[in-house]
């Protein structure tokens, strides 16, 4: 025991220079160099047709997720790469992306460490794209629009102050409010691919349920009547990519599923 | 051509040169800029409710696709008889017309194709009375779809 503890003493040097005393050097990592292949087309120049581009990143110097990469090539090889970003951890939902062939968050996406395959960058699939990895989700939010996503009433709160809500009423909303409305889900329909002028999409759909579940609402059945036509609810086929996709883990085929339920025998 | 990565303009490369004469000839409705209607602050409009298009039509598709579970399997196990036998040929009728009526309304809508959808409906509508005779006719003549389906079996 004593033994052991010895060599830490006989280690003043080391200490003098500001390293641990039982810290092995740390031996010089081979650089891990993985190719990103990123869309790239600018509105700028119209006439140059959309091209991958290829981007080398040493993952040793690089933060675990794809976000990170992608930041680290803007900093430091090309500062016209655009993209959308904020909170850099799941919860503003502006960084969706299709990552290697899924619809996901860039910053809650890991870069596979396998550098011998490339890892391929594509905005969200079919959407209008404003410049590079930026789609054009303006008709996306005039269809939450709507849904009339808000509380509405005609009676004043019982109390005079607040709407209450019961426990178990509250726990319907659960799988439900999380949604950040990042686009994941209505982007990988294939449904929505074809019809997203009419077609309102997991997405939009899930909070559409998420208001006609609430108990506090009082508009239920006028937000059942504008899901009655073929169009806004029905080109739902229950492919279920929109569950599959979510990088939050929630449920909109399910939702769908029970919109349509509530609707069966309206 | 219709792939994930058309819209992003992945494809334009291998656009056919020379597109077949059944495609050349169909206009279609152009779309406005990124689909919208009126401006960016409007919300979007549903088209006008109808129950028998949302709904109602739904639940029936439901109700006829359960419904045939029975019918199909009754023949196999106690026989059949005409009427079952009828009614399974009419459900499994109704079940197909709503299946291709789905179809054209994903792949041919009104919004981009304008009169040819109306005249899909109108062949489909056509195809369903001509398939309507002709279970008519086989149920008459032949006893019943399953008969048909057993004869062939054996032979």
């Amino acid at each position: 025991m004593i033994r052991s503890i010895i060599p830490i003493i006989r280690q003043p040097q080391q200490l003098q220079f500001g390293l641990r005393a039982l810290a092995t050097a740390a031996a010089q990592q081979s650089p891990r160099l993985k190719k990103f292949q990123i869309y790239r087309w600018n509105p700028d120049t119209p006439e140059v047709q959309p091209k991958l581009q290829t981007y080398e990143v040493d993952l040793n110097n690089c933060g675990p997720m794809v976000l990170d990469a992608l930041l680290k090539i803007k900093n430091e090889q090309d500062p016209t790469l655009t993209l959308r970003r904020s909170c850099r951890e799941g919860i503003c939902g502006s960084c969706a992306m299709n990552i290697g062939g899924r619809n996901t968050l860039a910053c809650l996406c890991r870069i596979e460490p396998d550098t011998s395959k490339d890892l391929k960058v594509y905005p969200l699939p079919h959407m209008f794209v404003v410049k590079d990895l930026v789609p054009d989700l303006t008709h996306f939010y005039k269809q939450y629009k709507s849904i009339q996503p808000y509380l509405q009433r005609d009676t004043n709160p019982a109390d005079g102050r607040e709407n209450l809500q019961s426990i178990e009423d509250r726990a319907k909303l659960d799988g439900l409010y999380e949604c950040i409305l990042c686009a994941c889900c209505s982007t990988s329909c294939a449904s929505y691919w074809w019809n997203q002028q009419q077609y309102l999409g997991p997405a939009v759909l899930m909070q559409a349920y998420r208001w006609l579940i609430d108990s506090r609402d009082e508009y239920t059945s006028n937000r059942k009547v504008m899901l009655q036509n073929s169009m806004s609810l029905y080109r739902c086929h229950t492919i279920m990519n929109c569950t599959r996709t979510c990088p939050k883990g929630l449920n909109p085929g399910k939702a769908i599923a029970e919109i349509k339920r509530l609707l069966a025998f309206d | 051509m219709l792939s994930v990565y058309s819209r992003i303009g992945l494809n334009q490369s291998a656009r056919l040169l020379i597109k077949p004469a059944l495609i050349r000839g169909i206009k279609t409705i152009p779309q406005p800029p990124g689909y919208i209607v009126g401006t960016v602050n409007d919300a979007y409009v549903p088209p006008p409710p109808s129950k028998s298009e949302g709904s109602l039509h739904w639940t029936a598709e439901r109700i006829v696709a359960v419904g045939m579970v029975p019918l199909v399997l009754a023949p196999l196990t106690t026989g059949t008889t005409t009427l079952l036998d009828s009614a399974m040929s009419s459900l499994l009728l109704f079940h197909c017309f709503a299946g291709f009526q789905s179809c054209i309304i994903d792949y041919i809508p009104k919004r981009v194709y304008g009169a040819y959808h109306t005249y899909c409906m109108w062949l489909l509508m056509g195809g369903t009375a001509f398939a309507g005779y002709g279970i008519y006719e086989i149920e008459k003549k032949e006893g019943g779809i399953s008969n048909v389906v057993s004869k062939l079996w054996k032979a």
